[in-house]
């Protein structure tokens, strides 16, 4: 039951900060997609603004991995 | 690394300066600046007498893209070299005696493949038509519209009919049928001067007549029909005769007509370079940026062609003015593909940084630990020298493939440090062990994150103290008290982490806290007013860049896992080959995306951690006059 317990939010950590992630990448990759149709040479900066909110995953994955390690029977 | 930049000022007689203009394009060496920026007090050259010659330059320019446009390509095209000497005249009395045959020929052949695209759906409009035709006779006053409607407009028909009746009187007739069994085809006849008030009627009803095209509007359908065929039999024969005249016309004057545009897009080159000159009343002054080391051999080069004629002299740039100086860069065979992925942002102003070999360092590196697999690595590195030697010199796409191929190696390397072949097929084929550790393993989770996160604490503290440097050199005093303030109170985090994780005596203690106030005290001083509500966030933030390089693990672990339940699902089913089939379904989809994933991880580790510790962006490229040629073969 602890252990189920553990692994459901370790899921959630990830899946909600992968939800966020997504959306937010979503709304910039479409701006980002005309920006480049309309200027080439933004390609490289829009690639950094479509990459910013994946921090937030990798946030989530870090405290799922902190839960499942750190946790008594994780 | 960026090529240490300096200006030079070329003064000389206004009689030399076409000469001047002539050996600086040849030698494609300097960038011109705008002389009255650099001596204000001077006149700009006035474009005036070259106005005329300029117009009739692009005039020229113009003329020959059109006719180049309309002959074929040939697979070696060397451009003919043209005498500048009447040139003008040379070019336009060879345009205006080829141009009326050539322009001729491709209108034609355009025609005819309109003609071939829109034909046949003339000749089936018709043929479902013929059997309507017979109510037709040949009346002069009379005007005849045909039309082709979808079956549900068979209603409109009524509608038509009688409006048509109201408009034209009883001497107007409407005859339709069911052609197919999609369509209604209908025939309209009724006096000429009833036209305008049909053709509005028609436009209402949203009805559109069948229009054959010019040559056809005056003959029975009947005529028309047997013409269509006629024409079409005709046309691929017509068209390859013309291919072969253009052809033919293209070997003669492509690369004569290449050569011609090269000289005149030269010459216009020399013409608006001008604008750039300061003058007196017999002299002009040149001015513009040029590397250091080709100073000595331009001024050589320059007195042997125009002895005595000109001053050339080192005009030394001010820090302020080195600012704004264009960039090169440049490096050796190994790092000049990484430029690619600099430029993809921006280039560094001159006197930053030049992070590219930084880059050709990690960006292969964090490419290897993340997808870490012989098997993958040896797959990679084939695809990857197969189609890079297809790919142009100096390609974006070969570029991005120089990566892949160094990727490609790391790739190999962390296959044998995580013991991975096709993920657990080596292990469990071939006996495969790791180096340190295997991935899969729920024991390696612990080290595998410490081990990226200390990476990404090493990449960043890089980062950090060259930015120091740069901030130091550039005399930024803000940003060094900034990066300096973060580096510190990095090193005081990871010390208290020390402690707290016990790996640390907690002796450390009191220094770790010490050194994290003194950065954060350096960092509210470099932040100015608001410094003291932004350092902490600052700092975080710093540590977040750093938890950012877990993804060298997660991406690792969810290529690993795929890579797993590949082996696992082949394993599982009976039928040997349906097993092979599928790992090797699983293997190639793990492979697209771990060859594109982890680029673009790796890229972003650089644009957002690494570069926003140090990088300087915003220089502008250096575009030598006369270079390069655009109608180089």
């Amino acid at each position: 039951m602890e252990l189920g317990l553990i692994a459901i939010g370790a899921g959630l950590a990830v899946g909600f900060t992968a939800f966020g992630t997504g959306y937010a990448q979503s709304r910039i990759g479409a701006a980002g997609a005309g920006a480049i149709a309309e200027k080439p040479e933004v390609t490289g900066r829009i690639i950094l603004l479509v990459a910013i909110p994946e921090t937030m995953v990798i946030l989530g994955f870090a405290v799922a991995a902190m839960i499942m390690l750190l946790l008594p029977g994780g | 690394m960026i090529i240490p930049m300096t200006r030079v000022q070329i003064v000389g007689h206004k009689q030399d300066m076409d000469a001047t203009l002539r050996e600086l394009q040849r030698l494609a060496c300097v960038q011109l600046l705008d002389a009255t920026q650099v001596h204000p007090g001077m006149h700009g050259y006035a474009l005036a007498a070259e106005q005329k010659e300029i117009e009739t330059l692009n005039y020229l320019l113009a003329r020959l893209h059109a006719l180049l446009a309309l002959l074929p390509p040939l697979p070696d095209e060397t451009p003919e070299p043209w005498d500048q000497k009447g040139l003008i005249e040379s070019i336009q009395a060879e345009l205006d005696a080829q141009a009326g045959e050539l322009e001729a020929l491709a209108q034609e052949r355009q025609q005819l493949l309109n003609d071939a695209e829109v034909l046949p759906s003339y000749a089936d409009t018709l043929s479902k038509l013929m059997p309507l035709t017979p109510v037709l006779t040949q009346l002069r006053d009379y005007e005849t519209v045909a039309v082709l409607l979808n079956n549900p407009a068979a209603g409109l028909m009524d509608t038509l009919a009688a409006e048509m009746q109201e408009i034209a009187g009883p001497l107007s007739e409407l005859v339709w049928d069911q052609v197919d069994p999609d369509h209604i085809g209908a025939l309209l006849i009724f006096p000429r001067e009833a036209a305008p008030k049909m053709n509005t009627l028609l436009g209402r009803l949203q009805v559109n007549p069948i229009a054959l095209p010019e040559s056809l509007r005056n003959v029975s359908f009947q005529d028309a029909l047997v013409h269509i065929y006629q024409r079409l039999e005709e046309i691929p024969r017509r068209l390859k005769a013309i291919d072969v005249q253009l052809q033919e016309s293209a070997r003669t004057y492509r690369a004569r007509w290449l050569g011609a545009a090269r000289a005149l897009n030269r010459r216009l080159e020399q013409l608006r370079a001008r604008k750039h000159l300061a003058e007196t009343q017999h002299t002009f002054v040149l001015v513009g940026w040029l590397p250091r080391d080709q100073l000595e051999p331009l001024r050589q080069t320059l007195e042997a062609r125009l002895p005595q004629a000109l001053v050339v002299d080192e005009l030394l740039p001010t820090p302020e003015e080195a600012w704004d100086a264009p960039v090169l860069l440049t490096g050796n065979r190994f790092t000049r593909s990484f430029h690619f992925f600099i430029r993809l942002l921006s280039i560094p102003r001159y006197g930053a940084l030049d992070p590219t070999a930084l880059m050709a360092l990690f960006m292969p590196l964090f490419f290897g630990l993340m997808l870490g697999d012989i098997g993958y690595g040896l797959t990679l590195l084939i695809i990857v020298l197969w189609a890079r030697r297809r790919m142009a010199p100096g390609s974006g796409m070969r570029d991005l493939m120089t990566f892949l191929l160094f990727g490609s190696l790391w790739t190999i390397f962390f296959g044998f440090v995580f013991g991975e072949f096709f993920g657990n097929l080596g292990h469990l084929m071939l006996g495969l062990h790791p180096l340190w550790m295997e991935r899969s393993d729920p024991d390696a989770l612990a080290p595998l994150l410490l081990f990226t996160i200390a990476l990404g604490g090493m990449h960043i503290m890089l980062g950090l103290a060259l930015g120091i440097w740069q901030a130091w050199h550039l005399h930024q005093r803000h940003e060094l008290w900034e990066r300096a303030g973060k580096l510190v109170g990095l090193i005081g985090l990871f010390l208290l982490a020390g402690v707290v994780a016990r790996q640390l005596p907690r002796g450390w203690m009191t220094p770790a806290a010490a050194t994290v106030i003194v950065g954060l005290a350096m960092l509210i001083h470099g932040l100015g007013s608001v410094g003291a509500l932004l350092a902490p966030v600052e700092l975080l933030g710093v540590l977040g860049n750093i938890l950012s390089y877990l993804r060298l693990a997660a991406i690792g672990l969810a290529s690993v896992y795929l890579a797993l339940v590949g082996n696992l699902m082949a394993g599982k089913i009976g039928v040997i080959w349906i097993g092979i089939l599928i790992a090797v379904l699983f293997h190639t989809l793990n492979l697209a995306m771990g060859a594109f994933s982890p680029s673009i991880h790796a890229l972003r580790l650089h644009y957002v951690e690494f570069f926003t510790k140090f990088y300087e962006e915003g220089g502008q490229p250096f575009h030598p006059f006369g270079g390069p040629d655009p109608f180089a073969s």
